[in-house]
């Protein structure tokens, strides 16, 4: 019997680093983007409160400073960036 | 029996097959983005459809074996005859659409490799099949699929929502669609150069078997081109029962936790496919739903929901190969015996549909929140009161 333990214990390691490191990158870019901007309000149970609130204002009217901007675009730059990694991984004719 | 009419057997089998595959799986990649909204239902099966096609186009790299291992094939082993894979796929598409009736996510993999244990022990007994890698190669990935993928997209979750003040910051919510429907279109482009590739590795492993292919050629356009399609048609139809189950049932997924919960998926399935530990697709994205219901607040994973679909998993391999061994002792008989697995076959699926439609689930009740099963039905049958 052939179990790969090192192969998975990396396999955990590596996962977490890219899907936590994406997620919090994007995040950040997004928390970024809301500088200068009011919180909505509270989320409900069902989230619906937010949900209704929040379509439609990805809007970029709220005074934002410059380096908020940059910061986020930096960050979703590397989220781009990991995206498209990993559609290198996936498709066999990249590599 | 005339080899030819088994082997055409084979291929149409393999095709619903490979259809079976594609609507069981649309949920893995399609279920969070649909449950929150980032998508909606026909469009989301649009995507997953066309990145399915394209990735069966795009990778090349057939299973060099039916079974990856877990029967032992070629030298020094059995034969694996076109017979033993007719019966093989009848048990795994049996198992498929049972599952899928109960809006079960389970792994066509195992359904396959069940069916073919099954078929491989009636053949040529007990000693066909490779036991250690069954352990290593189903039994143990089963096990860790899930834990893995949870625990990472449970840092992943909890992450977004500190960063985002729970999801409150200006655009947040929107924001995380985006990217849900990103991560989501990995996780099927990555499904894509995968599943078909199982099926066109049975047909054309058939073929050679049969003698109307050499060994080690690559397969017949058509076969590329015929299971594409039927992989991309099958994910296109939708699979709405086990989307609502995945999407819905499991916990609530908001879009935070649907982001967090595809890029794990995604990262996950991406890693092990490079590091030589193939994980299930299906457990992978279960195991990340769930963690991202942990990693929001620990209360709001349904339990209950998670046991049955672990419950399908442990069944799958054994309850596959159950079917594919009377269907191989069946048609060990002859021709009649293998008339009548097909019509048994036939009339299976056809039982299976019908009963679908008596609690029809559909693009427009995909979203809601209740068991596949408990839905009044229009009859007076309470069957489904579980």
């Amino acid at each position: 019997m052939n179990i790969a333990w090192g192969s998975l214990g990396l396999e955990f390691v590596v996962s977490l680093i890219f899907a936590g490191g994406l997620v919090s990158i994007f995040a950040l870019g997004l928390r970024l983007l809301a500088v200068g901007a009011p919180d909505q309000a509270r989320q409900g149970a069902d989230g619906e409160t937010t949900e209704r609130l929040a379509d439609g204002e990805l809007s970029l009217s709220h005074e934002r400073p410059t380096w908020a901007s940059l910061g986020a675009y930096l960050c979703f730059a590397i989220a781009v960036a990991v995206v498209l990694y990993g559609i290198y991984l996936i498709i066999p004719q990249f590599q | 029996m005339d080899a030819l009419a088994i082997v055409i057997l084979v291929v149409v089998l393999g095709l619903v097959f490979d259809f079976t595959n594609g609507f069981h799986d649309t949920a893995n990649a399609m279920a969070t983005s649909v449950a929150t909204g980032a998508l909606k239902p026909r469009v989301a099966v649009l995507i997953s459809a066309v990145l399915n096609l394209g990735g069966a186009f795009l990778s090349t790299e057939v299973a060099a074996t039916v079974s990856g291992g877990i029967v032992k094939e070629g030298q020094g082993g059995i034969e694996i005859t076109p017979v033993m894979i007719f019966a093989g796929l009848v048990g795994a598409i049996m198992w498929n659409l049972a599952t899928w009736y109960l809006g079960l996510p389970s792994s066509s993999t195992h359904a396959l490799f069940g069916g073919l244990i099954g078929a491989a022990i009636v053949g040529s007994g007990f000693n066909a099949v490779d036991w250690a890698n069954v352990i290593s190669k189903i039994a143990l990935p089963a096990l860790f699929a899930p834990i893995v993928a949870g625990v990472v997209a449970m840092v992943a979750t909890y992450s977004a929502y500190m960063i985002t003040k729970r999801a409150t910051s200006r655009g947040a919510e929107r924001g995380f669609r985006y990217g849900q429907t990103v991560s989501a279109s990995l996780v099927s482009l990555a499904h894509g150069t995968n599943d078909a590739q199982k099926t066109m590795g049975v047909i054309t492993l058939t073929f050679v078997a049969a003698g109307y292919q050499h060994s080690g050629t690559a397969p017949q356009f058509w076969v590329i081109l015929a299971c594409a399609l039927a992989i991309a048609g099958g994910t296109y139809s939708g699979g709405w029962r086990i989307m609502r189950t995945v999407g819905k049932r499991i916990t609530e997924v908001t879009p935070p936790q649907g982001f967090a919960a595809e890029a794990s998926s995604a990262a996950t399935i991406l890693v092990s496919s490079h590091l030589g530990f193939p994980l299930s697709t299906t457990q992978v994205t279960t195991g990340s739903i769930v963690g991202s219901g942990l990693g929001k607040r620990l209360a709001s994973v349904r339990w209950g929901a998670f046991g049955r679909m672990v419950a399908a998993w442990v069944v799958t391999v054994p309850a596959a190969a159950l079917v594919a061994a009377l269907a191989s002792f069946i048609v060990s008989t002859g021709v009649i015996g293998t008339v009548v697995v097909v019509v048994a076959a036939v009339a299976g699926m056809a039982a299976f549909w019908m009963l679908s439609r008596r609690h029809p689930v559909t693009k427009d009740t995909v979203n809601d929140d209740e068991d596949v099963l408990a839905r009044k039905p229009a009859t007076a049958s309470v069957e489904g009161a579980k």
